[in-house]
């Protein structure tokens, strides 16, 4: 056990787990939309997550024309490049969660299947992509550019204020701040959740029950595809096989909030990210997994529905 | 879940190793068709170092089947996805086709071991070109490969020192934080450079990343508490990548060095423009690139769409020459490949001699090179 790191590290690990959680928390929103409204875990988004990261990379070399080793961006050109990379890739993926929709559970939805063939639909529906991610790319890493220069607004208490690390908080919680108003204020986010809370009476109500699922995916999508932007944007890399970890980590972070929950999901990934970097510093990487997922037996055998499963049914998505 | 259905699949696969050969093989009946088994991880996690790897078993194939040769040789691929557990199960299904009469592989150790009772007890001889694992040629070790079972590559008993040699070399006080992946292969070779490091400079922390972690932040600011000077990381290079450019944003200024896992062309593109300047590796390949003629690269290239090789391309490449020069002299029999390899001498890319010891290791060890990285490429230093 190595408590040293904490006199000089604390504040950093602080810092640098609540930005992870942010990441967390953008792709878990892609779980928890969809479970809250179909009750179903949708396994591809993982793999969504990962085209994402593919899309922003494509976003940046192939539309834009950086090259792998281009100098940092900066003024009017940083801005409209980051921009354009973020939209492209939210795009991408929402419209990928419609298609990975209508291809795995429309059709098996309307036949009234079991709920097992919707998630082995969604699992092929994963392999699929990650295969031909890895076909298509030699199963090489692929390198985003440094356009965003990493400086730092200061160091506070042993904490680095990292551009990067700050502009993935911020817009997380306005990602966040804008969903939430949505689902709870629109008239399609109140669709939503009409449909979350009972779909025969929904439909009842003339609410376009294919349209509301359609939209939830596309939504889940966008946040996924924020993910994988800040995700790229940070650690500059992607691989086939990145949303794997990310993947699991989010499912974590949903459930451990409360899946089907926004704000479950928020606290969660916050929690998840802080939780993962003191587990690393202090017990050594090797207990991360160990260390959290033994908290979250914890927090399930005290509260089943996780952190705020219970407590705010009523706005769930 | 994921894996699960791919570790089924692995039945499957095992099955149409068996049975599909045999169909192609009869097809070809009029012409004099030997094969060769290829064994790495094609899929899964691991599946960039196998499919690296295959391209120098195809590209090795195709220069020989070039030459119009009167035994006409071809490529039975079998993906373990560098499990042992799936290792287990396709093993059986290439060893009992009988008309395999020599395996490139496995590239993993964990897989290798597995593999080898079905190949032991069918007399399949293999040379692996990259599993490390000292036990595999240690004639004490419960479980080896003798006598079937050679290797081209250095094992970790040798690269683990020469590795903790090479990264503290001309820094004055080393302080060392030694960083494994947490695999067969990181956990092996950060087992055998421990020692070295221990007696020669401190060891200031350790830690076992899993590999495929995105955040190193917490390792990083581990290491900058512990006041190292050097840091030395055990596994693959897209960890190394990412791990090296998290120590360099974090403020980290020491040096970074690592093994062969990490010495792949990519690994400076994908660390980024500076993050890799500098950096130590040590390994038993030599980058394909810096052996082969300007026109293998350009068929090289041509064959596999690839421009820049992967760790392994040389060390896969001598493997399957290793065993086309035994079929060249006739062989074309498993007894036949077992002698000939066992009493043969061979000539490397590089023009080294590999002449293999009783239990399977380049007799006077495989030399482990010393490179580094200078404006973005990876430059030969010299023998670590």
């Amino acid at each position: 056990m190595n408590l040293q790191v904490l006199e000089s590290q604390f504040w950093s690990l602080c810092l640098q787990g609540v930005a992870l959680g942010f990441i967390y928390v953008l792709i878990s929103l892609g779980y928890t939309m969809v479970y809250g409204v179909l009750r179903l875990i949708n396994f591809a988004n993982s793999e969504v997550f990962m085209v994402g990261t593919f899309a922003t990379v494509v976003a940046q070399v192939g539309i834009l024309q950086n090259q792998t080793d281009s100098q940092p961006l900066h003024g009017f050109k940083l801005i409209y490049t980051l921009l354009f990379a973020l939209v492209f890739s939210m795009l991408i993926c929402g419209f990928l969660g419609i298609l990975v929709e209508l291809v795995a559970y429309r059709r098996l939805r309307a036949l009234g299947t079991n709920r097992l063939a919707s998630l082995i639909s969604a699992i092929a529906v994963s392999i699929v992509l990650l295969e031909t991610t890895r076909i298509v790319t030699y199963s090489r890493p692929q390198t985003s550019p440094r356009l965003l220069d990493k400086w730092s607004f200061g160091e506070f208490a042993g904490a680095n204020f990292r551009i990067d690390t700050v502009m993935v908080i911020v817009s997380g919680v306005t990602i966040f701040f804008f969903l939430d108003r949505f689902v709870t204020k629109t008239r399609l986010g109140k669709a939503i959740r009409a449909v979350s809370m009972s779909e025969e009476i929904s439909k009842l109500m003339g609410i376009n029950l294919n349209r509301v699922v359609s939209l939830t995916f596309f939504i889940g999508g966008l946040t996924t595809g924020a993910a994988a932007f800040f995700y790229t944007t940070v650690y500059e890399t992607t691989q086939f096989n990145v949303g794997f970890n990310l993947g699991l980590a989010a499912f974590t972070t949903a459930v451990l909030g409360g899946i089907g929950n926004l704000r479950g999901a928020f606290y969660g990934g916050i929690f998840l990210g802080v939780l993962e970097q003191f587990a690393s510093a202090i017990l050594g990487s090797q207990w991360k997994s160990v260390t959290v997922f033994t908290v979250l037996v914890l927090v399930l055998l005290l509260k089943p529905n996780g952190i705020f499963g219970e407590a705010v049914q009523q706005t769930r998505t | 879940m994921n894996k699960k259905i791919q570790r089924s699949l692995a039945v499957v696969s095992a099955a149409t190793l068996l049975f599909g050969v045999s169909a192609v093989s009869s097809a070809g009946a009029a012409q004099k068709t030997v094969y060769l088994a290829f064994q790495a991880p094609l899929t899964g996690a691991n599946a960039l170092t196998g499919q690296d790897e295959l391209t120098a078993a195809k590209f090795a194939l195709s220069e020989y089947n070039a030459t119009n040769p009167s035994v006409k040789v071809e490529l039975v691929i079998a993906d373990d996805q560098g499990l042992a557990e799936v290792a287990a199960v396709v093993a059986p299904g290439i060893a009992a086709n009988k008309k395999v009469i020599g395996l490139i592989g496995p590239a993993f150790s964990g897989a290798t071991q597995a593999s080898l009772p079905a190949y032991k007890a069918t007399g399949l001889p293999m040379i692996s070109m990259s599993a490390t694992r000292v036990s595999l040629t240690d004639k004490k070790a419960p479980v080896n490969g003798f006598p079937i079972f050679k290797r081209v590559v250095a094992n970790d008993k040798f690269q683990g020192p020469a590795l903790a040699r090479y990264a503290i070399k001309g820094v004055s006080s080393p302080s060392v934080y030694l960083v494994d992946d947490k695999t067969a292969y990181g956990k092996g070779l950060a087992d055998y450079t421990k020692p070295s490091i221990v007696r020669d400079a401190k060891i200031a922390g350790s830690d076992s990343v899993p590999e495929n972690t995105s955040d190193y932040t917490s390792v990083v600011a581990k290491v900058k508490a512990s006041g190292a000077n050097v840091v030395i990381y055990c596994g693959y290079a897209p960890d190394a990548a990412k791990f090296v450019k998290a120590l360099r944003d974090g403020g980290y200024t020491g040096i970074f060095a690592a093994g062969d896992g990490v010495l792949k062309a990519t690994f400076p593109n994908n660390a980024g423009n500076t993050a890799a300047e500098g950096a130590r590796l040590t390994a038993a390949d030599v980058p394909f690139e810096d052996v082969a003629t300007a026109a293998q690269m350009v068929a090289y290239t041509k064959l596999t769409g690839i421009s820049k090789p992967g760790t392994y391309v040389t060390s896969t490449y001598n493997a399957t020459n290793i065993f086309l020069t035994c079929i060249k002299q006739g062989v074309t029999t498993r007894p036949g490949m077992q002698n000939c390899l066992t009493a043969g001498s061979f000539k490397g890319i590089a023009g080294d001699t590999i002449k293999f010891d009783r239990y399977g290791d380049i007799i006077g060890g495989a030399a482990v090179g010393a490179f580094t990285i200078k404006a973005g490429k990876i430059v030969y230093v010299a023998v670590a």
